[in-house]
This record gives structure tokens, sequence and C-alpha cells, in this order.
């Protein structure tokens, strides 16, 4: 188990991405995938894409985000890749759709942001589960579920 | 000199506080009876812990706590939630949050602060912005079809606790019928089972906190 217990910052800074891109070249650069719900904690464990099994303990100050550098050595480093969020963009068909997908997500305390008309509804886990949750309000055309997307 | 222009390896680094450990659960489902089995355990282990509880308007599951000589009665905290006790630990856990970093400061050698949260029902999840790690308990008095109905706290913890297995036989509930359920309806994601009344099973959840954010070696 390695400890990793701080953010050295991130690969798009010029100092890093030049170690980063000779580390690379040796074969040192590891990468951590971490699913989105995951980078909100300061503590998990994790294994690298090479194997390593990682044990991140954070600061509460700090936070993961997609590139992020864990580790630096001569000829090692880790670094952070995150997924992009994914949202259900859900569209109401008028004012009274509106009102009840907003109190229906509301009361599933699901994590949304408003668009307009549309309301992306962030997924954390299996999209099927919010689809079935959804169902009477689309099979009676009260909402109109888009695919999944980054928006 | 700016941050930009230190080398990485001399970057301040920030300290690293307790870990934080959510439990969480319906009103009456063991929660507080699990804490007082795993403060000993705990202790046992060496680990330095303190407790937040939250209640609706009353302190009585701190003041259980700290008048139960497991642990010192400062290291026990309460934070009243008012009406709705889900806000106070995922909403909004600012009160959660600074009562936490108190102790923190108050006590610098903490490896971990647990967290119960006020009963709710089966749709109450922690924010992982208060916690790094959180369970969630049911009974098995609530019956065997708890896992199937698909709570989003059921669902989401990290640990499922399915606690007072002794009552299983006395409420017709086939244990082994509910670890199936739990498990297909978590994809797999560690479900224990547990008799806060006598202990049986609280081993095997202090080990799981402890692999999971407190890192001991296996
Ligand atoms: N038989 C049995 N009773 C239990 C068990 N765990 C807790 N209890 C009892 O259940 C009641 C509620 O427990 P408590 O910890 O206060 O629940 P909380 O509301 O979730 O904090 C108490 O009377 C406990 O003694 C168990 O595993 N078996
Ligand atoms: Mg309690």
């Amino acid at each position: 188990m390695l400890i990793l217990d701080r953010i050295l910052g991130q690969a798009s800074e010029p100092e890093l991405a030049e170690r980063l891109h000779q580390i690379g070249h040796v074969g040192g650069l590891e990468l951590l995938q971490v699913s989105g719900d995951d980078v909100q904690r300061r503590r998990l464990r994790l294994t690298s894409d090479a194997g390593t099994d990682c044990a991140i303990r954070l600061a509460r100050t700090q936070r993961l985000s997609d590139g992020a550098i864990l580790l630096l050595d001569t000829e090692r480093a880790i670094m952070v890749r995150t997924d992009q969020p994914q949202y259900l963009m859900v569209r109401a068909v008028d004012a009274a759709g509106a009102l009840e997908l907003g109190y229906f997500a509301g009361n599933m305390h699901w994590s949304v942001r408003f668009d307009t008309d549309v309301l992306a509804i962030q997924i954390k886990g299996e999209v099927q589960d919010y689809l079935d949750r959804l169902t009477p309000m689309i099979e009676s055309g009260k909402v109109q579920v888009e695919s999944p997307c980054v928006p | 000199m700016s941050v930009e222009t230190l080398s990485v390896e001399s970057r301040p680094a920030s300290k690293v506080g307790a870990a934080r450990v959510g439990i969480g659960g319906p009103v009456g489902s063991g929660k507080t009876r699990l804490l007082e089995q795993l403060i000993p355990r705990f202790i046992e282990r060496g680990t330095k812990l303190a407790v937040i509880t939250n209640d609706l308007t009353t302190h009585e599951d701190a003041e259980r706590l700290q008048q139960s000589g497991l642990i010192d009665p400062e290291q026990v905290r309460a934070v009243e939630t008012g009406a709705c006790p889900h806000t106070a630990i995922r909403e909004d856990p600012t009160l959660n949050i600074q009562t936490a970093d108190e102790l923190e400061s108050l006590y610098p050698g903490l490896d971990l602060v647990l967290i119960e949260s006020g009963g709710d029902n089966l749709a109450s999840t922690f924010s992982l912005d208060l916690v790094d790690y959180w369970l969630f308990v049911i009974d098995v008095a609530g019956g065997d079809d708890i896992p199937r109905k698909q709570g989003p706290g059921v669902l989401h913890c990290d640990l499922l606790v399915v606690n007072k297995f002794d009552l299983a036989p006395y409420v017709g509930v086939d244990l082994e019928r509910m670890r199936r359920e739990s498990l297909q309806a978590r994809g797999d994601r560690p479900v224990l089972f547990t008799n806060c009344a006598t202990g049986q099973g609280v081993d095997d959840v202090v080990e799981a906190i402890g692999q999971a954010v407190l890192f001991d070696q296996s």
C-alpha cells in the first residue's frame, strides 16, 4: 500500500508537464482512475493502472481533480484521471410538467442543474435507476428524456 | 517566492486530518448501539476517536455515550438538527463539519471521527464533503424486503450493516436471502450482518473501516 497524502500540483503546470512528459517516456507514469462520486472524497483506496495499491489521504482543504499529481519522483509519477460527470437531460413539456418534475427530483434528492426548460440530473450509478423512477412521468407525456450527456 | 517558483517537492503540505465516517439509517436500527460496540474496539486497537451524534432537538444519544464510560465525555459532541435530520448530513453539513473541525483542533492526534446521523428514512445519504466513508444501518426487523426497496441509503452507502440478526427467527426473516438480495442491489459492494446487542459481527465492521479509511496493512 502506497500512502498518498498531498496533491503536488496539476499536470497542466508547465514545470510539471515537462517532467511528466519525461517520466512518461520511461514508462513511469501511472494513472489512477477516480469515478465521478469518489472524486469528492478526501480518503480512498484505489489501484492504479500499473497495479499499485494506493491509499489517498488528503487534507480537508485539498480536493482531487483530473490531472492532480499525487506522486512525483525522477522515474515515477501518479496522476489522477476522472470521468466528467454524466447528466440525464429531462425536458418538461409545459409549466405543469416542470412543477411536477422539480418537485419529484427534489424529493429524490437528486443533484440537478437548471438549463432553461431542461433539468440536468447528475447520474450517480446506473442511468436506468433514474429512468425507472421517471417512467410514469415519461409515459404520461409530461417530460421527455434526452440521452445522457456531459452538458 | 510564489508557489509557481517553488520546486514541486518543496511545496508546503497541508495537515491531513482524522478520517470521518458517517453512520446513517432509520430510527431504532441500532446506530447508537453500534457506536457503543465500535468505540471500545477502536480504543483497543489504538485508534484515537471522537464521536458526533445528530439528534432532532435533544442530546439523548450524545448523553447516552457520554455516560457510557466507554469514551472521554469531552470527545462526544451533539449536533441539533432541528426538523430534518438528513439536511445536516447532506444538503447543509456545515454544523457537522464545524463540530468535527473543532474536535480535531482540540485533539490534534485524532485518527477517526464517527458521525451518527439523526434517524431518518431509507433515502438519507451522507455528503462526501462531510465524510470519507459511510455506513447505513438497517435491521432485520424492518423486513427482508428492505434491500429490494432500493432506498438510496441502502444502495449508495459504502458499507451496509444489517443489524439485529438475532431477531431473524422472530420476525420470519430469511437471512441468506437478505444477504443475497443486498449484494445484488448493491452491485456486490460490502454488506455485513451484526448483532449489536452482543457485539457479534462488529469486529468485521471495524476491519472494514480500518481497511477503507484508516489504511491498515493487511
Ligand atoms: N435484539 C437486538 N436489539 C438491538 C440490537 N441493536 C440494537 N438493539 C436495540 O434496539 C434499540 C434501538 O437501538 P439504538 O442504538 O438506540 O438505535 P438508533 O436509533 O439507530 O440509534 C435499543 O433498544 C437497542 O438496545 C441487536 O443487534 N439486537
Ligand atoms: Mg441513535
